[in-house]
Protein backbone atom coordinates (compact mmCIF):
# COMPACT_ATOMS: atom_id res chain seq x y z
CA UNK A 1 0.00 0.00 0.00
CA UNK A 2 2.83 2.34 0.91
CA UNK A 3 4.46 1.63 -2.43
CA UNK A 4 1.23 2.42 -4.24
CA UNK A 5 0.92 5.68 -2.35
CA UNK A 6 4.46 6.58 -3.29
CA UNK A 7 3.73 5.91 -6.94
CA UNK A 8 0.69 8.14 -6.80
CA UNK A 9 2.63 10.94 -5.14
CA UNK A 10 5.34 10.72 -7.74
CA UNK A 11 3.05 10.67 -10.73
CA UNK A 12 2.26 14.35 -10.54
CA UNK A 13 3.50 17.57 -9.07
CA UNK A 14 1.35 19.24 -6.45
CA UNK A 15 2.24 22.55 -4.89
CA UNK A 16 0.39 23.81 -1.83
CA UNK A 17 -0.29 27.41 -0.99
CA UNK A 18 1.47 27.51 2.35
CA UNK A 19 4.73 26.27 0.82
CA UNK A 20 4.51 28.59 -2.17
CA UNK A 21 3.81 31.53 0.14
CA UNK A 22 7.07 30.79 1.93
CA UNK A 23 8.90 30.54 -1.38
CA UNK A 24 7.39 33.80 -2.63
CA UNK A 25 8.75 35.60 0.43
CA UNK A 26 12.19 34.10 -0.13
CA UNK A 27 12.17 35.15 -3.77
CA UNK A 28 11.10 38.70 -2.92
CA UNK A 29 13.95 38.98 -0.44
CA UNK A 30 16.41 37.56 -2.96
CA UNK A 31 15.26 40.08 -5.59
CA UNK A 32 15.61 42.94 -3.11
CA UNK A 33 19.15 41.95 -2.18
CA UNK A 34 20.39 41.04 -5.63
CA UNK A 35 18.59 43.89 -7.45
CA UNK A 36 17.44 41.46 -10.13
CA UNK A 37 14.20 42.18 -12.04
CA UNK A 38 12.21 39.05 -11.56
CA UNK A 39 12.34 35.40 -10.64
CA UNK A 40 10.39 32.47 -12.05
CA UNK A 41 10.22 29.07 -10.42
CA UNK A 42 9.50 26.48 -13.10
CA UNK A 43 9.01 22.74 -12.94
CA UNK A 44 11.10 20.57 -15.22
CA UNK A 45 8.13 19.91 -17.50
CA UNK A 46 7.98 23.61 -18.31
CA UNK A 47 5.05 24.69 -16.11
CA UNK A 48 5.36 27.85 -14.06
CA UNK A 49 5.21 27.21 -10.30
CA UNK A 50 5.41 30.79 -9.04
CA UNK A 51 6.88 34.13 -9.99
CA UNK A 52 8.06 37.19 -8.19
CA UNK A 53 9.10 40.69 -9.23
CA UNK A 54 8.21 42.62 -12.34
CA UNK A 55 7.35 39.78 -14.65
CA UNK A 56 3.98 41.05 -15.83
CA UNK A 57 5.35 42.21 -19.18
CA UNK A 58 6.86 38.82 -19.99
CA UNK A 59 5.14 35.88 -21.63
CA UNK A 60 5.96 33.68 -18.66
CA UNK A 61 4.33 30.52 -20.06
CA UNK A 62 6.60 30.59 -23.08
CA UNK A 63 9.68 31.50 -21.07
CA UNK A 64 8.94 28.59 -18.71
CA UNK A 65 8.63 26.11 -21.59
CA UNK A 66 11.81 27.36 -23.26
CA UNK A 67 13.79 27.38 -20.03
CA UNK A 68 12.77 23.80 -19.28
CA UNK A 69 13.66 22.75 -22.84
CA UNK A 70 16.99 24.51 -22.65
CA UNK A 71 17.79 22.88 -19.34
CA UNK A 72 16.80 19.46 -20.61
CA UNK A 73 19.07 19.90 -23.63
CA UNK A 74 22.04 20.82 -21.47
CA UNK A 75 21.36 17.86 -19.23
CA UNK A 76 21.79 15.63 -22.25
CA UNK A 77 25.05 17.34 -23.09
CA UNK A 78 26.22 16.90 -19.50
CA UNK A 79 25.38 13.22 -19.66
CA UNK A 80 27.47 12.80 -22.79
CA UNK A 81 30.38 14.52 -21.06
CA UNK A 82 30.00 12.26 -18.05
CA UNK A 83 28.38 14.85 -15.77
CA UNK A 84 25.06 14.21 -14.08
CA UNK A 85 23.79 17.61 -15.12
CA UNK A 86 24.86 21.24 -15.28
CA UNK A 87 23.19 22.84 -12.30
CA UNK A 88 23.69 26.47 -13.35
CA UNK A 89 23.19 28.13 -16.74
CA UNK A 90 23.62 31.72 -17.76
CA UNK A 91 22.34 33.46 -20.89
CA UNK A 92 23.76 36.90 -21.51
CA UNK A 93 21.96 39.49 -23.62
CA UNK A 94 22.58 43.14 -24.47
CA UNK A 95 20.11 44.41 -21.88
CA UNK A 96 18.63 41.46 -20.06
CA UNK A 97 20.25 38.28 -18.84
CA UNK A 98 18.91 35.05 -17.43
CA UNK A 99 20.50 33.01 -14.69
CA UNK A 100 19.15 29.48 -14.27
CA UNK A 101 19.66 27.28 -11.25
CA UNK A 102 18.44 23.79 -10.52
CA UNK A 103 16.38 23.61 -7.31
CA UNK A 104 16.21 20.08 -5.97
CA UNK A 105 15.55 17.64 -8.77
CA UNK A 106 12.29 18.86 -10.15
CA UNK A 107 12.28 22.64 -10.30
CA UNK A 108 14.36 25.38 -11.88
CA UNK A 109 14.84 28.97 -10.79
CA UNK A 110 15.14 31.52 -13.60
CA UNK A 111 16.29 34.97 -12.53
CA UNK A 112 16.05 37.79 -15.07
CA UNK A 113 18.29 40.78 -14.44
CA UNK A 114 19.75 43.77 -16.25
CA UNK A 115 22.73 46.09 -15.78
CA UNK A 116 21.52 47.32 -12.40
CA UNK A 117 23.31 44.34 -10.90
CA UNK A 118 25.97 41.79 -11.78
CA UNK A 119 25.98 38.10 -12.48
CA UNK A 120 28.11 37.60 -9.34
CA UNK A 121 25.49 39.18 -7.10
CA UNK A 122 22.74 37.21 -8.73
CA UNK A 123 24.67 33.98 -8.42
CA UNK A 124 25.44 34.63 -4.75
CA UNK A 125 21.85 35.26 -3.74
CA UNK A 126 20.44 32.61 -6.03
CA UNK A 127 22.63 30.00 -4.34
CA UNK A 128 21.32 31.08 -0.96
CA UNK A 129 17.67 31.08 -1.91
CA UNK A 130 18.03 27.76 -3.71
CA UNK A 131 19.22 26.07 -0.52
CA UNK A 132 16.31 27.55 1.42
CA UNK A 133 13.80 26.41 -1.19
CA UNK A 134 15.16 22.88 -1.14
CA UNK A 135 14.59 22.88 2.62
CA UNK A 136 10.98 23.99 2.12
CA UNK A 137 10.38 21.21 -0.41
CA UNK A 138 12.05 18.62 1.79
CA UNK A 139 10.04 19.65 4.85
CA UNK A 140 6.85 19.67 2.85
CA UNK A 141 7.45 16.15 1.60
CA UNK A 142 7.70 14.91 5.20
CA UNK A 143 4.55 16.58 6.42
CA UNK A 144 1.39 14.63 6.98
CA UNK A 145 -2.10 15.81 7.67
CA UNK A 146 -4.99 17.33 5.85
CA UNK A 147 -4.27 18.63 2.40
CA UNK A 148 -5.89 21.08 0.13
CA UNK A 149 -8.12 19.25 -2.26
CA UNK A 150 -9.66 19.91 -5.60
CA UNK A 151 -13.38 20.30 -5.83
CA UNK A 152 -15.06 16.92 -6.33
CA UNK A 153 -16.97 18.39 -9.25
CA UNK A 154 -13.76 19.19 -11.08
CA UNK A 155 -13.86 16.24 -13.45
CA UNK A 156 -17.35 16.69 -14.84
CA UNK A 157 -16.92 20.46 -14.98
CA UNK A 158 -13.65 19.99 -16.87
CA UNK A 159 -15.23 17.61 -19.38
CA UNK A 160 -18.02 20.14 -20.03
CA UNK A 161 -15.47 22.89 -20.41
CA UNK A 162 -13.55 20.84 -22.97
CA UNK A 163 -16.76 20.26 -24.97
CA UNK A 164 -17.47 23.95 -24.94
CA UNK A 165 -13.90 24.97 -25.76
CA UNK A 166 -13.42 22.65 -28.71
CA UNK A 167 -16.73 23.26 -30.43
CA UNK A 168 -15.95 23.08 -34.13
CA UNK B 1 3.25 15.15 -15.49
CA UNK B 2 0.20 17.08 -14.40
CA UNK B 3 1.03 20.01 -12.16
CA UNK B 4 -1.61 20.88 -9.59
CA UNK B 5 -0.77 24.26 -8.13
CA UNK B 6 -3.02 25.27 -5.25
CA UNK B 7 -1.12 28.51 -4.75
CA UNK B 8 -1.91 29.73 -8.26
CA UNK B 9 -5.17 27.74 -8.42
CA UNK B 10 -3.99 26.08 -11.62
CA UNK B 11 -3.91 22.66 -13.24
CA UNK B 12 -1.30 22.33 -16.00
CA UNK B 13 -1.21 19.43 -18.42
CA UNK B 14 1.28 18.66 -21.17
CA UNK B 15 0.18 17.11 -24.46
CA UNK B 16 2.77 16.02 -27.02
CA UNK B 17 2.17 15.51 -30.74
CA UNK B 18 4.44 12.74 -31.98
CA UNK B 19 4.89 11.19 -35.42
CA UNK B 20 7.17 10.88 -38.42
CA UNK B 21 8.60 13.87 -40.23
CA UNK B 22 6.13 15.88 -42.32
CA UNK B 23 3.11 14.00 -40.99
CA UNK B 24 1.44 17.25 -39.93
CA UNK B 25 2.24 17.76 -36.25
CA UNK B 26 3.14 21.43 -36.58
CA UNK B 27 0.14 21.98 -38.85
CA UNK B 28 -2.09 20.58 -36.11
CA UNK B 29 -0.76 23.17 -33.68
CA UNK B 30 -1.10 25.97 -36.22
CA UNK B 31 -4.74 25.08 -36.80
CA UNK B 32 -5.42 24.89 -33.06
CA UNK B 33 -3.79 28.29 -32.74
CA UNK B 34 -6.03 29.67 -35.51
CA UNK B 35 -9.22 28.19 -34.15
CA UNK B 36 -8.81 28.58 -30.41
CA UNK B 37 -10.79 31.47 -28.96
CA UNK B 38 -8.83 34.68 -28.64
CA UNK B 39 -7.81 35.22 -25.07
CA UNK B 40 -7.53 31.51 -24.43
CA UNK B 41 -4.40 30.93 -26.44
CA UNK B 42 -0.86 32.09 -25.93
CA UNK B 43 1.71 32.78 -28.58
CA UNK B 44 2.77 29.81 -30.68
CA UNK B 45 6.52 29.36 -30.49
CA UNK B 46 8.49 27.24 -32.93
CA UNK B 47 12.12 26.30 -32.65
CA UNK B 48 12.63 25.40 -36.27
CA UNK B 49 15.37 25.26 -38.85
CA UNK B 50 15.62 27.85 -41.59
CA UNK B 51 13.77 25.39 -43.78
CA UNK B 52 10.85 25.50 -41.30
CA UNK B 53 11.41 21.96 -40.10
CA UNK B 54 10.95 21.55 -36.37
CA UNK B 55 14.36 21.53 -34.69
CA UNK B 56 13.42 21.22 -31.04
CA UNK B 57 9.70 21.73 -30.52
CA UNK B 58 6.67 23.86 -31.27
CA UNK B 59 4.83 25.12 -28.24
CA UNK B 60 1.32 26.44 -27.81
CA UNK B 61 -0.24 27.22 -24.42
CA UNK B 62 -4.03 26.97 -24.17
CA UNK B 63 -6.08 28.23 -21.26
CA UNK B 64 -9.43 26.52 -20.84
CA UNK B 65 -10.40 28.98 -18.16
CA UNK B 66 -11.60 28.36 -14.66
CA UNK B 67 -12.95 24.91 -13.88
CA UNK B 68 -14.33 24.33 -10.40
CA UNK B 69 -12.09 27.03 -9.02
CA UNK B 70 -8.94 25.85 -10.79
CA UNK B 71 -7.64 27.51 -13.93
CA UNK B 72 -6.99 24.63 -16.31
CA UNK B 73 -4.25 24.93 -18.90
CA UNK B 74 -2.93 22.68 -21.62
CA UNK B 75 0.51 23.06 -23.06
CA UNK B 76 0.79 21.57 -26.52
CA UNK B 77 4.16 20.50 -27.87
CA UNK B 78 5.29 18.87 -31.08
CA UNK B 79 8.47 16.87 -31.45
CA UNK B 80 10.85 17.01 -34.41
CA UNK B 81 9.87 14.09 -36.60
CA UNK B 82 13.12 13.46 -38.39
CA UNK B 83 14.97 10.33 -37.28
CA UNK B 84 18.14 12.33 -36.67
CA UNK B 85 16.56 14.29 -33.81
CA UNK B 86 15.72 11.42 -31.49
CA UNK B 87 17.56 12.94 -28.54
CA UNK B 88 15.53 16.15 -28.70
CA UNK B 89 12.35 14.20 -29.39
CA UNK B 90 12.93 12.25 -26.22
CA UNK B 91 13.48 15.44 -24.21
CA UNK B 92 10.19 16.93 -25.36
CA UNK B 93 8.29 13.75 -24.55
CA UNK B 94 9.46 13.88 -20.95
CA UNK B 95 6.63 14.65 -18.56
CA UNK B 96 3.89 14.29 -21.18
CA UNK B 97 0.41 13.71 -19.76
CA UNK B 98 -1.05 12.72 -23.11
CA UNK B 99 0.25 11.79 -26.54
CA UNK B 100 -1.24 12.29 -30.00
CA UNK B 101 0.45 10.18 -32.64
CA UNK B 102 0.01 11.86 -36.03
CA UNK B 103 0.28 9.24 -38.78
CA UNK B 104 0.51 9.92 -42.49
CA UNK B 105 -2.17 8.10 -44.51
CA UNK B 106 0.08 7.89 -47.56
CA UNK B 107 0.85 4.18 -48.15
CA UNK B 108 4.46 5.09 -48.98
CA UNK B 109 4.86 6.49 -45.46
CA UNK B 110 3.73 3.40 -43.59
CA UNK B 111 7.26 2.26 -42.76
CA UNK B 112 8.05 5.69 -41.33
CA UNK B 113 4.81 5.64 -39.35
CA UNK B 114 5.68 2.31 -37.79
CA UNK B 115 9.27 3.29 -37.08
CA UNK B 116 8.10 6.44 -35.37
CA UNK B 117 5.47 4.56 -33.39
CA UNK B 118 8.09 2.11 -32.17
CA UNK B 119 10.39 4.98 -31.35
CA UNK B 120 7.60 6.64 -29.34
CA UNK B 121 7.05 3.52 -27.26
CA UNK B 122 10.79 3.11 -26.71
CA UNK B 123 11.07 6.70 -25.52
CA UNK B 124 8.01 6.42 -23.31
CA UNK B 125 9.46 3.38 -21.60
CA UNK B 126 12.83 5.11 -21.29
CA UNK B 127 11.07 7.90 -19.38
CA UNK B 128 9.24 5.42 -17.15
CA UNK B 129 5.91 6.20 -18.80
CA UNK B 130 3.56 3.28 -19.12
CA UNK B 131 2.23 3.09 -22.68
CA UNK B 132 -0.74 1.19 -21.25
CA UNK B 133 -1.69 3.96 -18.91
CA UNK B 134 -0.69 7.15 -20.64
CA UNK B 135 -3.58 8.80 -22.49
CA UNK B 136 -2.80 8.12 -26.11
CA UNK B 137 -4.70 8.63 -29.38
CA UNK B 138 -3.91 8.16 -33.05
CA UNK B 139 -4.66 10.71 -35.72
CA UNK B 140 -4.76 9.47 -39.30
CA UNK B 141 -3.84 12.62 -41.14
CA UNK B 142 -3.89 13.51 -44.83
CA UNK B 143 -7.12 11.61 -45.47
CA UNK B 144 -7.62 13.62 -48.66
CA UNK B 145 -4.59 12.15 -50.40
CA UNK B 146 -5.42 10.17 -53.51
CA UNK B 147 -4.65 6.55 -52.71
CA UNK B 148 -4.65 7.12 -48.97
CA UNK B 149 -4.79 3.89 -47.01
CA UNK B 150 -8.22 3.01 -45.70
CA UNK B 151 -8.89 3.42 -42.02
CA UNK B 152 -9.27 -0.36 -41.75
CA UNK B 153 -5.82 -0.85 -43.27
CA UNK B 154 -4.30 1.75 -40.97
CA UNK B 155 -5.96 0.17 -37.96
CA UNK B 156 -4.71 -3.25 -38.97
CA UNK B 157 -1.17 -2.03 -39.37
CA UNK B 158 -0.91 0.49 -36.56
CA UNK B 159 -3.66 0.09 -34.03
CA UNK B 160 -3.70 -3.37 -32.60
CA UNK B 161 -4.29 -1.82 -29.18
CA UNK B 162 -7.60 -0.27 -30.19
CA UNK B 163 -6.63 3.26 -29.32
CA UNK B 164 -9.11 5.99 -30.13
CA UNK B 165 -8.45 7.15 -33.68
CA UNK B 166 -9.32 10.32 -35.56
CA UNK B 167 -9.29 11.03 -39.25
CA UNK B 168 -7.96 14.42 -40.20
CA UNK B 169 -6.95 16.69 -43.01
CA UNK B 170 -4.91 19.03 -40.85
CA UNK B 171 -4.07 21.52 -43.60
CA UNK B 172 -7.80 22.14 -44.04
CA UNK B 173 -8.40 22.14 -40.31
CA UNK B 174 -10.52 18.98 -40.41
CA UNK B 175 -10.33 16.65 -37.45
CA UNK B 176 -7.75 18.74 -35.61
CA UNK B 177 -9.95 20.01 -32.82
CA UNK B 178 -11.72 16.65 -32.52
CA UNK B 179 -8.34 15.02 -31.91
CA UNK B 180 -7.33 17.57 -29.31
CA UNK B 181 -10.70 17.31 -27.63
CA UNK B 182 -10.31 13.54 -27.47
CA UNK B 183 -6.88 13.56 -25.89
CA UNK B 184 -7.82 16.40 -23.52
CA UNK B 185 -10.72 14.39 -22.17
CA UNK B 186 -8.54 11.34 -21.65
CA UNK B 187 -5.95 13.41 -19.80
CA UNK B 188 -8.59 14.94 -17.53
CA UNK B 189 -10.16 11.54 -16.95
CA UNK B 190 -6.85 10.14 -15.85
CA UNK B 191 -6.10 13.14 -13.69
CA UNK B 192 -9.40 12.72 -11.92
CA UNK B 193 -8.98 8.98 -11.49
CA UNK B 194 -5.47 9.27 -10.08
CA UNK B 195 -6.25 12.30 -8.01
CA UNK B 196 -9.24 10.72 -6.33
CA UNK B 197 -7.10 7.69 -5.57
CA UNK B 198 -4.25 9.71 -4.16
CA UNK B 199 -6.61 11.79 -2.06
CA UNK B 200 -8.13 8.68 -0.55
CA UNK B 201 -5.02 6.52 -0.40
CA UNK B 202 -2.53 8.92 1.07
CA UNK B 203 -2.53 11.64 3.68
CA UNK B 204 0.96 12.83 2.95
CA UNK B 205 1.39 16.08 1.04
CA UNK B 206 2.03 15.58 -2.62
CA UNK B 207 4.53 18.36 -3.05
CA UNK B 208 7.85 17.14 -4.30
CA UNK B 209 11.06 19.04 -4.37
CA UNK B 210 13.52 16.25 -4.38
CA UNK B 211 12.64 12.92 -5.81
CA UNK B 212 12.49 12.64 -9.54
CA UNK B 213 9.99 10.19 -10.81
CA UNK B 214 7.86 9.80 -13.83
CA UNK B 215 4.60 8.08 -14.47
CA UNK B 216 5.12 4.79 -12.80
CA UNK B 217 2.15 2.66 -13.64
CA UNK B 218 -0.93 3.28 -11.65
CA UNK B 219 -3.72 0.80 -11.47
CA UNK B 220 -7.16 1.60 -12.72
CA UNK B 221 -6.40 2.79 -16.21
CA UNK B 222 -8.23 1.79 -19.29
CA UNK B 223 -6.69 -1.31 -20.76
CA UNK B 224 -6.42 -1.60 -24.48
CA UNK B 225 -7.78 -4.69 -26.09
CA UNK B 226 -4.38 -5.83 -27.20
CA UNK B 227 -1.00 -5.14 -25.70
CA UNK B 228 0.80 -2.07 -26.87
CA UNK B 229 4.26 -2.62 -28.15
CA UNK B 230 6.89 -2.96 -25.53
CA UNK B 231 4.51 -4.30 -22.96
CA UNK B 232 4.65 -7.87 -21.90
CA UNK B 233 1.41 -9.72 -22.05
CA UNK B 234 0.58 -10.42 -18.45
CA UNK B 235 0.18 -14.05 -17.66
CA UNK B 236 -3.05 -13.60 -15.82
CA UNK B 237 -4.62 -10.71 -17.58
CA UNK B 238 -8.02 -9.78 -16.31
CA UNK B 239 -10.82 -9.99 -18.78
CA UNK B 240 -10.83 -6.98 -21.05
CA UNK B 241 -13.87 -4.81 -21.29
CA UNK B 242 -16.05 -6.74 -23.64
CA UNK B 243 -17.17 -3.85 -25.69
CA UNK B 244 -14.60 -1.21 -26.14
CA UNK B 245 -16.38 1.81 -27.47
CA UNK B 246 -16.29 2.35 -31.17
CA UNK B 247 -13.33 4.28 -32.36
CA UNK B 248 -13.52 7.95 -32.82
CA UNK B 249 -14.36 8.91 -36.29
CA UNK B 250 -13.52 11.71 -38.64
CA UNK B 251 -14.63 15.20 -37.98
CA UNK B 252 -17.65 14.57 -40.15
CA UNK B 253 -18.93 11.82 -37.92
CA UNK B 254 -20.26 12.23 -34.47
CA UNK B 255 -17.56 13.30 -32.05
CA UNK B 256 -16.39 10.32 -30.19
CA UNK B 257 -13.97 10.20 -27.43
CA UNK B 258 -16.75 10.39 -25.41
CA UNK B 259 -15.19 7.33 -27.06
CA UNK B 260 -13.76 6.06 -23.84
CA UNK B 261 -16.55 4.93 -21.64
CA UNK B 262 -17.08 6.69 -18.38
CA UNK B 263 -14.80 4.95 -15.96
CA UNK B 264 -16.91 2.62 -13.92
CA UNK B 265 -16.59 2.84 -10.20
CA UNK B 266 -15.90 -0.87 -10.00
CA UNK B 267 -13.37 -1.20 -12.70
CA UNK B 268 -11.78 -4.57 -13.28
CA UNK B 269 -8.36 -4.58 -11.70
CA UNK B 270 -5.68 -3.76 -14.21
CA UNK B 271 -2.41 -5.54 -14.47
CA UNK B 272 0.44 -3.99 -12.58
CA UNK B 273 3.70 -3.80 -14.38
CA UNK B 274 6.70 -3.30 -12.23
CA UNK B 275 9.85 -1.92 -13.77
CA UNK B 276 11.39 -5.35 -13.29
CA UNK B 277 8.74 -6.91 -15.43
CA UNK B 278 9.28 -4.47 -18.19
CA UNK B 279 11.65 -5.35 -20.93
CA UNK B 280 14.78 -3.25 -21.00
CA UNK B 281 13.87 -2.22 -24.49
CA UNK B 282 10.56 -2.78 -26.13
CA UNK B 283 10.46 -5.67 -28.52
CA UNK B 284 9.11 -4.53 -31.83
CA UNK B 285 5.50 -5.47 -32.34
CA UNK B 286 4.89 -8.30 -34.72
CA UNK B 287 3.42 -6.02 -37.32
CA UNK B 288 6.23 -3.55 -37.32
CA UNK B 289 9.43 -3.55 -39.29
CA UNK B 290 12.63 -3.77 -37.33
CA UNK B 291 13.43 -0.50 -35.61
CA UNK B 292 16.00 1.67 -37.29
CA UNK B 293 19.59 0.90 -36.51
CA UNK B 294 20.53 2.80 -33.37
CA UNK B 295 23.68 4.00 -35.02
CA UNK B 296 21.57 6.31 -37.16
CA UNK B 297 20.13 8.32 -34.35
CA UNK B 298 21.82 7.53 -31.10
CA UNK B 299 25.05 5.85 -31.84
CA UNK B 300 26.95 8.99 -32.60
CA UNK B 301 27.58 11.12 -29.55
CA UNK B 302 28.93 13.92 -31.68
CA UNK B 303 25.71 14.21 -33.59
CA UNK B 304 23.69 14.24 -30.39
CA UNK B 305 25.94 16.88 -28.93
CA UNK B 306 25.56 19.06 -31.99
CA UNK B 307 21.78 18.58 -31.98
CA UNK B 308 21.48 19.31 -28.27
CA UNK B 309 23.73 22.36 -28.52
CA UNK B 310 21.83 23.72 -31.49
CA UNK B 311 18.52 23.16 -29.76
CA UNK B 312 19.72 24.85 -26.59
CA UNK B 313 21.09 27.83 -28.48
CA UNK B 314 17.86 28.14 -30.42
CA UNK B 315 15.91 28.04 -27.16
CA UNK B 316 18.16 30.68 -25.63
CA UNK B 317 17.72 32.90 -28.69
CA UNK B 318 13.96 32.54 -28.40
CA UNK B 319 13.99 33.42 -24.71
CA UNK B 320 16.05 36.49 -25.58
CA UNK B 321 13.60 37.34 -28.34
CA UNK B 322 10.67 36.95 -25.96
CA UNK B 323 12.36 39.19 -23.43
CA UNK B 324 13.40 41.83 -25.90
CA UNK B 325 9.98 41.74 -27.58
CA UNK B 326 8.30 42.61 -24.34
CA UNK B 327 10.76 45.29 -23.22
Amino acid sequence: MREADERLRNSRLVFYKEDIDKIDKMLEEMLRLSKAKCALLIDKDGHLVTKSGGSSSYDTDTIAALVAGSFAATKEMARILGEEEFSVLFHQGKKDNIHLTLVGNRTLLAIIFDDKTTVGMVRLYSNEVTKKMVTVFTDASKKTGPKQAMDTGYSSAAQNKVDEFFKD
Amino acid sequence: MVQINFARREVNCKIVYYGPGLSGKTTNLEIVHQKAPTGSKGKMTSIATEGDRTLFFDFLPLDLGEVAGMRTKFQLYTVPGQVYYNSTRKLVLQGADGVVFVADSNPAKMVENLESLNNLVENMIAHGMDPFETPFVLQYNKRDLPGALSVDDLNTKMNKWKLPTYEAVAVKGEGVLATLKGISKLVLERLNRDYVKSATASTAPLIKGGTPSMGTPVSGGAAPAAPRPGQPQPAARPPQPVARPPQAQPAARAPQPAARPPQPAARPPQPQFTPQQRPAAPPPPAHAPPPPAPAKSEGCFGMILVAATTAMLAAACLVAAVLSGTN
